[in-house]
């Protein structure tokens, strides 16, 4: 028979396909195919980023021509970053933080709800809270500047243009996300640790406090870093509940470009770059970064 | 003399060479008053600052910067309907006039304090606004480039389509600056009116390839990257092309049988609930002075308004040649009311004639 | 002593019953309603709004181009999400990390940052018309800026990043052994991820692919700006609407039609989906 072998643990020689190229050929060549792809993936993923930064040290003379790789290298730009840029960054970090922190407050006790409480309807509790992240955020941004408009006539305040309208609106966006990623991690949540505390004596606050807050916290803090993201780069609500003296940076930066490209936005911009950078950073050292790998999917 | 009388002789003397000598009292006049005015910024408010704000800190006044464009400044007014406005006296373009004027937001001018307001054309001196100053918006174009595709140089917008001109044309998109004026000159050169502008929207979508700028600035690096031939743009930015090197010219587009050119107005008012009139009044009195208007236009293309500064133009080479110096021919360029015009009517057609 | 738990959900609860009803149903509501100008609206009810949006050709061409570009820009994010979920799935741990990283600080980049750089990227003497240029294939500089192309590609950007997460944790669930089973009966690695990953992946990223469609239906940064002022999907003529002619009910009766078109997109896909389920095409 020769060096076919027939039988239930191998094809029979007429199904096996034929091969132009070896088996290890193909397998390489699908391997490179597959990896350069992913590797262009990155590139053009990256390359937007990469660009700006070097293309703010670029010295043009001519600010509409500006130039990567930069041309003469050069600070100056950074010197020109107008004020209202800095205020409008200043803006963004303290509305984003604030976002992160209501979501936290509102969003840890609903997953506590969602997940332990034994409530008849929870799958349409579960979609309530996750219901604004079905709606796209451009509607979020127009629904409560009718809302607040509205309040204004009805109550005759009306929150849009002030800190606490943004805050709002942006604290509804972004709560689910604490929502989702507390919900995944105390599904995995060991309760034989609460319930050998409790047995060992601890009330259930202190169980709470002290055993289960800090077991989850990563998850939390995952879910907190997502909304002040989120919060910090928004540019759909914020358009709408903004004005001229008044503007987060995202906002600030998308109405001036409209008038063309200036060398300071991407300074400014690079500084922004550096500090997400910064955030993340800090996130690693606290968090670390496996954690947002396993929330990756809880968002859903 | 007696001693005493020598003591009030000299008193007196000194009393007297005091009052000669140190300026009369109308110098500080405007003693403690504060001028806030709304203008643009960077070199626009720099140069009224130097030359005009100086003026009146020689008064004893204090002059301060609101920076924002007219249509910005407007809704910093509509914002503070009821308190007190952010400014005392602002910038005004040809289109946002309308709706201030509507609003009721300007007190009437003192032309007594404004005694420079004889040399501007009568129809431009109104009961509370006045005209400061008027962009020429034309077509700036090098003529070498025209030659090389041997065609003749453009008279009228419609020259633009030409095919030849593919890709090699821009012309201000409808939000910016130049939009307003572009699509005037545009539907009243093709026989339309203001309330019917599709003859002007056609004229857009037959320049093939056209392309469009934001920012004058773009319009420059077109023409200097070699990429554009021909822009729609106003005066000011051809001299500032010529500066930097580019053999160009300009041409303003024949409209009708009388009119030659369109014409981005500006004008000036004075807030109402002012609490310095006076100083207000000065500021404009200076703005529209021979002097800094002939300044004025030499720095930022913005040609003058009163009749005397245009003839003291013509002894700049570039502004002779690139831009319309005299005061009938300015008179004739077309200038339009925009009272009479939907600009969201407008801006409608614009948005679907343009959309891909 | 126990603790309730359905305590803790009710201030939660409330709170966001409370914007959502309010926001939704004021906004709703105020797409009824005429604009006066200036930022005033009127006081009766009247469909006009929606009359003038269906009534006209520009509308509805901006309505089927915002779920073309959504509709491209998920497809394409899909075809370059799902092969690096894959790799990244695969991966040695540490590999795996370091990918993942950049993947994540990519996509906590706000939108307008990578837009901008795509802009530069983009521009006449930018990177793309440079390399054309210098190879011959064009005589003068294209514009990306102002075409579909541009305006998909910032779409991309928009939602690569959360993609890959999505995707990767759905990947992530399909076991590793039954890959190297099919491996072991004489599968090509192409015919591996064809025939035996991908459509046990399928149901997850059908559900990622509406949810990729949502966010990028609600985008507007990216058609803003990349469509040179020439590319009006919806969310570009809301905020127009809202900023420029100052007509906030009009503005809400345009967000109410793309609101109401999401939701219609998502129902009907979930129903294929189940339909799918029942004659198996698609395995659970």
């Amino acid at each position: 028979m020769g060096h076919h072998v027939s039988g239930p643990d191998r094809p029979s020689a007429a199904r096996l396909p034929r091969r132009l190229l070896p088996y290890r050929v193909t397998r390489w060549i699908a391997a490179s195919l597959l990896h350069g792809w992913v590797l262009f993936a990155y590139v053009l993923l990256l390359a937007p980023l990469i660009v700006l930064a070097g293309a703010s040290f670029d010295g043009a003379e001519n600010y509409a021509f500006v130039n990567f790789p930069p041309e003469n290298p050069t600070f100056e730009w950074y010197f020109e970053i107008p004020r209202r840029y800095y205020e409008s960054i200043g803006v963004s970090i303290a509305l984003a933080g604030t976002t992160a922190v209501l979501s936290v407050v509102f969003g840890v006790p609903a997953a506590f709800g969602l997940v332990r409480a034994v409530l008849p309807g929870r799958p349409l509790l579960s979609a309530i809270f996750r219901s604004p992240l079905q709606i796209p955020s451009v509607v979020i941004g127009i629904s409560f500047l009718h809302l607040y408009y509205a309040m204004g006539i009805a109550m005759g305040v009306n929150p849009a243009g002030s800190f606490a309208g943004l805050a709002i609106g942006h604290f509804f966006h972004s709560m689910p996300y604490v929502t989702g990623t507390t919900v995944a991690v105390l599904q995995r949540f060991n309760t034989a640790l609460e319930e050998a505390a409790i047995s060992l004596g601890a009330s259930r606050w202190r169980t709470l406090r002290r055993i289960t807050l800090p077991v989850i916290m990563p998850g939390v803090y995952t879910g907190a870093l997502y909304s002040f993201m989120v919060s910090f780069g928004d540019i759909p609500i914020s358009i709408f509940l903004t004005t001229p003296q008044f503007t987060t940076f995202p906002v600030e930066i998308f109405l001036d470009m409209d008038q063309g490209l200036e060398p300071p936005m991407l300074a400014a911009s690079t500084l922004v770059i550096v500090f997400s950078l910064g955030v993340m950073l800090l996130v690693q050292k606290v968090v670390g970064l496996e954690q947002i790998l396993r929330s990756a999917g809880a968002r859903k | 003399m007696s001693h005493l009388q020598t003591k009030t002789l000299r008193t007196f003397a000194a009393a007297a060479l005091i009052a000669i000598v140190i300026p009369p009292a109308a110098a500080g006049e405007l003693d403690g008053q504060t001028l806030r005015v709304g203008t643009w910024g960077g070199s626009w408010q720099g140069i009224q600052r130097k030359r005009i704000a100086t003026k009146l800190e020689a008064m004893g006044a204090k002059v301060e910067f609101v920076k924002g464009n007219p249509s910005a400044n407007l809704a910093k007014l509509i914002a503070a309907r009821g308190g007190q406005a952010p400014f005392d006296v602002f910038e005004i373009i040809d289109a946002t006039l309308p709706s201030v004027l509507k609003g009721n937001f300007l007190r009437p001018l003192d032309l007594s304090l404004i005694p420079n307001s004889k040399y501007i054309n009568k129809d431009r001196v109104r009961e509370k606004v006045i005209a400061t100053w008027n962009t020429q918006e034309g077509i700036c174009y090098l003529p070498g480039k025209f030659k090389e595709l041997g065609i003749a140089a453009p008279k009228t917008y419609a020259d633009l389509a030409n095919p030849k001109l593919e890709g090699r044309v821009m012309i201000p998109d409808y939000v910016s600056g130049g939009g307003l004026a572009m699509l005037s000159g545009f539907a009243l050169s093709q026989g339309g009116r203001l309330d019917n502008i599709k003859p002007g929207l056609n004229l857009v979508k037959r320049i093939k390839g056209v392309q469009f700028w934001k920012k004058g600035a773009q319009a420059l690096t077109g023409m200097k990257s070699g990429d554009i031939y021909a822009s729609v743009i106003h005066g000011g930015w051809c001299v500032r092309a010529a500066k930097a090197g580019l053999n160009v010219a300009t041409r303003y587009a024949r409209i009708d049988n009388n009119t030659v050119g369109v014409v981005k107005q500006g004008w000036i008012g004075i807030v109402k609930g002012t609490k310095v009139a006076k100083a207000a009044n000065i500021w404009i009195n200076n703005f529209i002075s021979t002097d800094f208007q002939v300044a004025f236009a030499k720095a930022k293309g913005a040609m003058p308004e009163n009749r005397e500064a245009a003839p003291q133009l013509t002894d700049d080479a570039l502004l002779n040649r690139l831009m319309i110096l005299d005061p009938d021919k300015m008179d004739r360029m077309l200038r339009v009311d925009f009272s009479k015009v939907d600009t969201s009517a407008w801006r409608e057609q614009w948005n679907r004639a343009v959309a891909k | 002593m126990t603790l309730r738990w359905h305590y803790f959900l009710v201030p939660s609860l409330v709170v966001t019953l409370l914007l959502l009803l309010t926001s939704q149903y004021v906004f709703l509501k105020g797409s009824f309603y005429q604009d006066l100008g200036l930022g005033l609206i009127g006081d009766e009810l009247t469909p006009d709004n929606y009359v003038k949006f269906f009534t006209d050709p520009f509308y509805l061409r901006s309505l089927w181009l915002t779920i073309k570009v959504s509709l491209l820009a998920t497809a394409g994010t899909l075809l370059l999400g799902y092969p690096v979920a894959y790799v990244i799935a695969r991966s040695r741990p540490r590999l795996a990390m370091f990918m993942m990283a950049a993947i994540v600080i990519s996509s906590f980049m706000s939108i307008i940052i990578k837009v901008f750089g795509l802009m530069i990227i983009f521009s006449s003497t930018g990177w793309i018309n440079q390399t054309l240029l210098g190879l011959g294939l064009i005589d003068r500089p294209y514009t990306v800026i102002g075409n579909l192309s541009g305006v998909v590609v910032g779409l991309i950007h928009f939602c690569l990043g959360f993609a890959v997460l999505l995707l990767y944790s759905v990947i992530q669930t399909i076991p590793r052994s039954l890959e190297e089973a099919a491996q072991i009966h004489g599968a090509s690695r192409a015919s591996v991820l064809w025939r035996v990953v991908f459509p046990l992946s399928l149901p997850g990223v059908i559900v990622g692919a509406l949810t990729l469609f949502n966010l990028n239906m609600g985008a507007f940064t990216s058609a803003a700006l990349l469509g040179g002022g020439r590319i009006f999907t919806l969310p570009v003529l809301i905020q127009q609407t809202v900023i420029l002619d100052v007509k906030y009910s009009m503005a809400g009766t345009i967000a109410a039609i793309l609101l109401a078109s999401v939701i219609l997109i998502n129902l009907m896909s979930i129903f294929v989906l189940r339909r799918m389920r029942a004659t198996k095409w698609v395995i659970t």
